[in-house]
């Protein structure tokens, strides 16, 4: 696994070469910085209601100095609501990107190099799954299995390592071609060995474009499924902020409210993106332009 | 003593549909092929491209199964070798491929790709493995070995990857070595530094050299006898000296013309090189 | 060609019967009684025994199997649990109300983001260039049901330009059928989720083409056509963009997967009366047959809409014969 570890720190050199990769990685850290520390950045329990001096509930307050973005519906500070908000983004996206990047990569390496029935076999798996659409699939299997971040983990794994196991297998097709793959063959190394200590190192940085990506897609998915009101009920999430906004018809007397969840989702995607394809351009020569 | 009996190999394009319209002919790569290479002794296989010669080689190590015919390693059948015992038969014979770019793992240091072979052979023990590496980048050319050691293949140029390629090749001690064009893809430079290489490697370690080359060149300076394929076939066999200096068949003696020489009167004799 | 058709359909078939079996097998895991996909538990416990043997659901498991496939093919999705109508009836013309709002805003985006990005590309940098990078980027990772929402609070509320949502006006009827949708009142409704929806769409070929573009203006061929003498505009569209257009073409069922996700988000939050919306609502409601002819027909689409993507695909590009 040293070409993994080669594979990040290479990763981590090319995305802080340019300035916008700079920007974007640093916005990346600094959201998982605050996944791990909201309890201490937050400055009120995010289910905690507030009351006005009246003794009265504080609904859809305007921001104000206690407040910085006001309050919902049932009176919770907002803002902090929002800082709790990145923890399931990261969470699930974390998961799910490195899950489903892992078993692309897999069926990939295993469908190109061995090739024949078992290639068939895979890719034609690999086109089903193609075809199934993700999200009301997603919505399904919430309604199956219950709406917690467990089967939302799962059901988005699921599906989405589909994408990566093609571009897996189209770079292992051509790698396999390649002299050095014929050079370890007469060491006598086994197939298995072969495929993982001299292909797999190879598709590593691919793979790890793939991720950032599924990255990316994953935290949208994930705040789509809290917006539409199936996300687990005990975490408070971007998407289940606008949710609560969205249901209590008064998110549109409240732009404080609803703008400021899907501003931190373009903002974390839009990094999510960028990091990914700073990377891409290096380690994928193809793409040229700026 | 390497023995090829009656090698042939041939390809079948994969399956047309039923109107068969596209059904191709079967390609007849290499062709009733037959020789034999005695230890401390370098047979050369010449011919342009297309003529078999690499099909020819990835057969003689095992890379790819004969159509008929059999490879005998030290009397035994090579494919019962191999059937048996993989590792035991790599031990023995050994390739160096022609492109010095990608016959080496780029995510491997110098270090790396010299010790694979041994590695998935079984051994292990890092200190020991590292003074092999260096015994072999020494003994290739690749001096001080140390300063090679951690150095990454990207950096080094086309005649060091070869020397680095031939390295691994002999880390396993084969009897037996097939280079499949390992000067094409190098600086005409270079080139005579390779082949005198082999030559001192086949001296020292009484190597068996199987060399494949389109090449007539260096044909004369390495190689004790020599075979020249046409389409698959071994079209003529014999002593170097006797097939460059009196080809008996035509396109041997076409294959000569056409090689350029700077003395006009021995033009289309191949010369021995100035620097043997 | 033909034998390439008929090999598709043939696996898009196999494709949706995978899935509806896979369907079958998922409402079947739910706790407590598997009858509870098919027969509403708000019923009475008697209504529900003389369904169940209606339904044969006290019959084993693989012939329950054997006449779920064969309702399946006959588009016999059963009945809902809250109407009690056949789900067939309920979701047909849901289907329509979604494509009406899916297609054109696909269509129509990747034309113009193709137009843009090609245009962008040819110019080459400048402040055009960045500005438009920039937007295309943050446009595209914004989720585009709080674009929606964004919007309507604009251009709906502030503004007062569009309708808040639903397909027309509380009180009227939709006319039946295609004609329905030529109304003034409907298409004043379809006009800012269409927006939305549009622009959202736009980005990925946008950035797409301009990045394709930029790879395909280096190559020899097009300096060759311009020392042909061929006008910049003629370069421009017949060499470059022909060529720069097939990554978009390979890239389209991707796109359209985004378009199906994306319906069920947009309809939501425009209220539009979609396949999305009846999806979401009956799985808020557990009703589960309409959830099930909901996904098979999502699937459906984004099926049918790769196959008729490799088409395009496969007259785009001439390298590519289909056997």
């Amino acid at each position: 696994m040293r070409a993994v570890f080669s594979a990040i720190v290479q990763f981590l050199r090319v995305v802080t070469a340019t300035p916008i990769g700079r920007v974007a990685m640093g916005i990346c850290v600094a959201c998982a910085l605050l996944a791990l520390f909201a309890p201490w950045v937050a400055p009120f329990d995010p289910t905690l209601k507030h009351y006005d001096s009246a003794g009265k509930l504080l609904r859809i307050a305007d921001p104000s100095f206690k407040h910085w973005l006001g309050t919902t519906s049932l009176g919770r500070d907002v803002f902090s609501q929002m800082i709790w908000g990145v923890r399931p983004a990261m969470l699930v996206g974390l998961v799910v990107a490195f899950g489903s990047a892992v078993i692309g990569a897999n069926i990939g390496l295993l469908a190109g190099y061995f090739g024949g029935r078992s290639d068939n076999l895979l890719m034609r798996f690999t086109d089903i799954v193609m075809g199934v659409p993700f999200l009301p699939f997603v919505i399904v299997m919430l309604s199956v299995f219950g709406k917690d971040l467990g089967s939302l983990m799962l059901a988005m794994t699921l599906i989405m390592w589909r994408a990566s196991a093609r571009i897996v297998r189209a770079q292992v097709l051509s790698l396999k071609q390649m002299p050095f793959v014929a050079a370890a063959r007469i060491t006598g190394a086994s197939d298995l060995a072969i495929l993982y200590r001299e292909i797999a190192p190879n598709i590593v940085p691919l793979a790890m474009v793939n991720m950032a990506f599924a990255l990316a897609w994953a935290i949208t998915t994930e705040a789509s499924i809290g917006f539409l009101g199936f996300g687990d009920p005990n975490v408070i999430s971007w998407g289940s902020i606008i949710y609560d906004a969205f249901a209590s018809q008064a998110m549109y007397r409240a732009p404080w409210w609803v703008a400021p969840p899907g501003v931190a989702i373009m903002v974390l995607v839009s990094a999510v993106y960028l990091v990914g394809r700073e990377y891409e351009r290096v380690i994928n020569p193809r793409l040229a332009g700026p | 003593m390497l023995e090829a009996i009656r090698l042939c190999k041939t390809y079948h394009s994969p399956a047309g549909f039923v109107l068969a319209r596209n059904r191709a002919a079967p390609v007849l790569a290499v062709r009733d092929a037959s020789f034999s290479v005695a230890p401390g002794k370098v047979l050369g296989i010449i011919g342009q491209s297309g003529s078999g010669k690499s099909t020819l080689g990835r057969l003689l190590v095992g890379l790819e199964p004969a159509s008929s015919g059999q490879v005998k390693i030290d009397g035994q059948d090579a494919a019962a070798l191999l059937a048996a015992d993989r590792k035991a038969f790599y031990r023995r014979v050994q390739m160096v491929f022609q492109d010095p770019y990608g016959s080496i793992n780029p995510q491997h240091d110098v270090l790396e790709t010299v010790t694979r072979p041994l590695r998935y052979q079984g051994e292990s023990g890092d200190a020991r493995l590292r003074q092999r590496a260096i015994e072999m980048l020494d003994r290739v050319g690749l001096r001080p070995a140390q300063r090679y050691l951690e150095t990454h293949p990207h950096r080094l140029s086309g005649g060091q990857r070869q020397r680095l390629c031939i390295a691994r090749a002999i880390i396993m001690e084969p009897r037996y070595l097939v280079a499949d064009e390992p000067i094409s893809m190098l600086d005409v430079s270079i080139k005579w530094d390779i082949i005198r290489l082999l030559k001192r490697l086949v001296n020292e370690q009484a190597l068996a050299l199987v060399y494949i080359t389109h090449d007539l060149a260096t044909v004369r300076t390495l190689c004790d006898e020599v075979a020249i394929m046409l389409a698959g076939e071994i079209v003529e066999f014999g002593p170097v000296d006797t097939v460059l200096d009196a080809p008996r068949h035509a396109y041997t003696q076409a294959l000569i013309a056409a090689c350029p020489s700077a003395d006009p009167a021995r033009r289309g004799a191949p010369e021995r090189a100035a620097r043997a | 060609m033909i034998g390439f058709i008929l090999r598709r359909l043939w696996f898009m078939a196999i494709t949706l019967f995978v899935m509806a079996s896979v369907m079958f097998l998922l409402f079947r895991l739910l706790p407590g009684d598997p009858t509870a996909t098919v027969i509403s538990s708000a019923l009475h416990p008697d209504a529900q025994a003389a369904l169940r043997a209606s339904f044969g659901l006290d019959k084993p498991l693989w012939q329950q199997y054997l006449s779920y496939v064969a309702n399946m093919a006959r588009l016999d999705f059963g009945f809902s649990f809250q109407t009690s109508r056949p789900v067939a009836e309920m979701v047909g013309g849901r289907l329509l109300n979604t494509l009406v709002l899916l297609l054109p805003s696909l269509l129509a985006a990747y034309l113009v983001g193709a137009l843009i990005g090609a245009f962008i590309a040819w110019r080459r940098g400048g402040f055009l260039d960045t500005v438009s990078v920039v937007l295309a980027t943050a446009l595209q990772s914004a989720p585009v049901f709080w674009i929606g929402m964004m919007a309507i609070l604009f251009f709906s509320l502030k503004l007062d330009l569009f309708p808040v949502g639903h397909i027309i006006t509380p009180g009227r009827e939709m006319a039946p059928g295609l004609a329905g949708y030529f109304d003034a009142d409907v298409l004043h409704h379809l006009a800012l989720p269409f927006l939305v929806t549009f622009s959202y769409q736009l980005c990925f070929p946008l950035l797409l083409m301009r990045t394709s573009m930029l790879s395909t203006i280096g190559e020899d061929f097009i300096d060759l056509a311009r020392m042909k003498g061929l006008s910049e505009r003629k370069v421009l569209l017949r060499h470059a963009m022909r060529n720069a257009l097939l990554p978009l073409a390979t890239t389209l069922p991707m796109l359209l997967g985004w378009a199906v996700a994306g319906s069920v988000v947009i309809e939501t939050v425009f209220s539009w009366p979609g396949l999305g919306q009846l999806m979401v609502s009956a799985v808020e409601r557990n009703d589960y047959p309409v959830v099930q002819a909901c996904f098979l027909l999502s699937a459906f689409l984004t099926v049918m809409g790769t196959f008729v993507a490799d088409l395009l695909y496969g007259l785009l590009d001439p390298r590519i014969v289909y056997e």
